[in-house]
């Protein structure tokens, strides 16, 4: 008790616009890591899918070692191991972009290919009979079945590149963590301080997710009844009922 | 330019501590999220409103709250809190595992709510005792939607576990990361534990997708 009437925010109203430009480089950081990862990540995709194994191989190896590793580590990585190899030295704003790009593309090309995995084959093969050129077929029949199908995915994605900008802050990046991090130190008012930040980054946080769900109720649901891909969800959850519904009367699976 | 791997064999014991620091993170974590997960699901499926809402914020905030950020929280804020002092081993691990409570909790709902209401509903005109209900029917069927998104956000915990070098816990990412600076020789080091991430994480989240396939085959 004694503790919590101690507690004086002023110095966080004080300090409020380094931490609103801590707030703004968290946010622009994400926002470009996304802009960069969503091209790169499709682009990904694409080689995944119709490329081949030579294309295929090391962008399945570049997108597992990204997934599978973490964060920290690949930006830590980037910016003192690296240029023992390359003997460019990068700041730490961009170093810490490079993983965050890097991380976020890995995990968009895995939505893309999922995306473009879910359209059944006969819509591309039915627009070529047709005698639609290849792009045509790709920009005018695949990829408007695919957005509202990789939209949700993405919405996540999105979110996520936010939540994982505080981990650049072990780089010298002046995101709204490490902000916190000097100022606290620098006045001793250290719960005030983390517990403001707390707070900014749950609210930033479900304004986005929040945000999220209505681009995507927008954009995601209305098209989506106009696609096949409509179709093919239906049945997969069909196929979830069914499971649900009489798993112990499945035989074992035979062993192969 | 030269590369000392040897160097490596030589610091070997240390990152072998540092690897021991992971483990305790990762299990303590998993030690707390585990029965926060069960608590959650079991609430929000459960009758009363008022638990599922409280439930539902939980896993929310916790969902939302970026895990650098509680961990940090939890290492300066807790403490004069509390009263004491919070070492931040035990600050991350407690950090990391209400998040996954959280997560472990969606998971758990996913599989629970993918049971049609039939069962329920036969098992309660059969009179079966709740807990017999969830022990016996609810969770083995639940089990196999849930088992593998769970492997999955194991291997999320794993990597959560190298955050907790931010507030100088010693754990396997710090320990490489000081030895390379002590070294001078970052790169080795940093590429040894990145590939050793690698190796652990890699066949686990392969096993997932693998157990994942086997029981969509075997529910067909």
């Amino acid at each position: 008790m004694e503790f919590l009437t101690s507690l004086d925010f002023s110095p966080v109203w004080q300090y409020r616009w380094p931490l609103f430009w801590g707030l703004v480089e968290t946010l622009w950081m994400a926002a470009l890591a996304f802009a960069i990862a969503v091209p790169a990540g499709l682009g990904l995709a694409l080689g995944r899918i119709y490329g081949g194994w030579l294309v295929n191989l090391p962008i399945m190896a570049f997108v597992d070692l990204m997934r599978f590793t973490p964060l920290l580590v690949q930006a830590v990585w980037i910016h003192f191991a690296l240029p023992a190899v390359t003997g460019m030295n990068f700041a730490a704003t961009q170093s810490a972009m490079i993983a965050l790009s890097l991380h976020v593309t890995a995990y968009v090309c895995d939505v893309m290919r999922a995306g473009i995995i879910a359209i059944p084959k006969g819509q591309g093969e039915a627009a070529r009979a047709l005698g639609m050129k290849r792009r045509a077929v790709f920009f005018h029949v695949t990829m408007p079945q695919v957005w509202p199908l990789v939209l949700p995915p993405l919405g996540n994605v999105a979110v996520a590149s936010f939540k994982l900008t505080t981990i650049l802050g072990i780089l010298a990046v002046d995101d709204l963590m490490k902000v916190t991090n000097r100022i606290s130190t620098l006045t001793f008012r250290t719960f005030e301080f983390y517990t403001t930040a707390a707070v900014i980054y749950l609210l930033v946080g479900l304004l986005l997710t929040f945000a999220v769900h209505r681009v995507e109720r927008r954009f995601g649901a209305s098209r989506l009844e106009r696609s096949a891909a409509r179709a093919d969800r239906a049945s997969l959850a069909a196929a979830r009922g069914a499971v649900a519904a009489g798993p112990r009367t499945v035989e074992p699976p035979p062993d192969r | 330019m030269d590369f000392q791997f040897d160097i490596i064999l030589r610091y070997l014991p240390d990152l072998l501590q540092g690897v021991r620091m992971t483990l305790i993170a990762f299990f303590t974590a998993l030690a707390i999220g585990l029965p926060i997960g069960m608590t959650l699901c079991v609430l929000r499926v459960g009758k009363s409103r008022g638990l599922g809402r409280a439930a539902a914020v939980y896993t929310t905030v916790f969902r939302t709250i970026p895990e650098v950020v509680l961990i940090f929280w939890m290492f300066y804020c807790l403490p004069p809190l509390v009263g004491g002092t919070v070492s931040g081993l035990w600050a991350g691990s407690l950090a990391l595992g209400l998040i996954s409570g959280a997560f472990l909790a969606e998971i758990f709902r996913g599989g629970v709510q993918s049971i049609p209401r039939g069962q329920w509903e036969a098992a309660t005109a059969l009179a079966l005792p709740r807990v017999t209900i969830w022990r016996r029917i609810i969770v083995p069927q639940a089990a196999r939607l849930a088992i593998p998104p769970f492997i999955n956000h194991l291997t999320e915990l794993m990597k959560g576990t190298t955050l907790l070098a931010t507030i100088g816990v010693a754990d396997l990412a710090l320990k490489s990361y000081v030895l390379g600076a002590q070294t001078f020789r970052y790169f080795e080091f940093l590429t040894a534990i990145a590939l050793l991430y690698f190796i652990i994480i890699f066949p686990v989240a392969r096993f997932a997708e693998y157990v994942e396939r086997r029981l969509a085959v075997a529910t067909r």
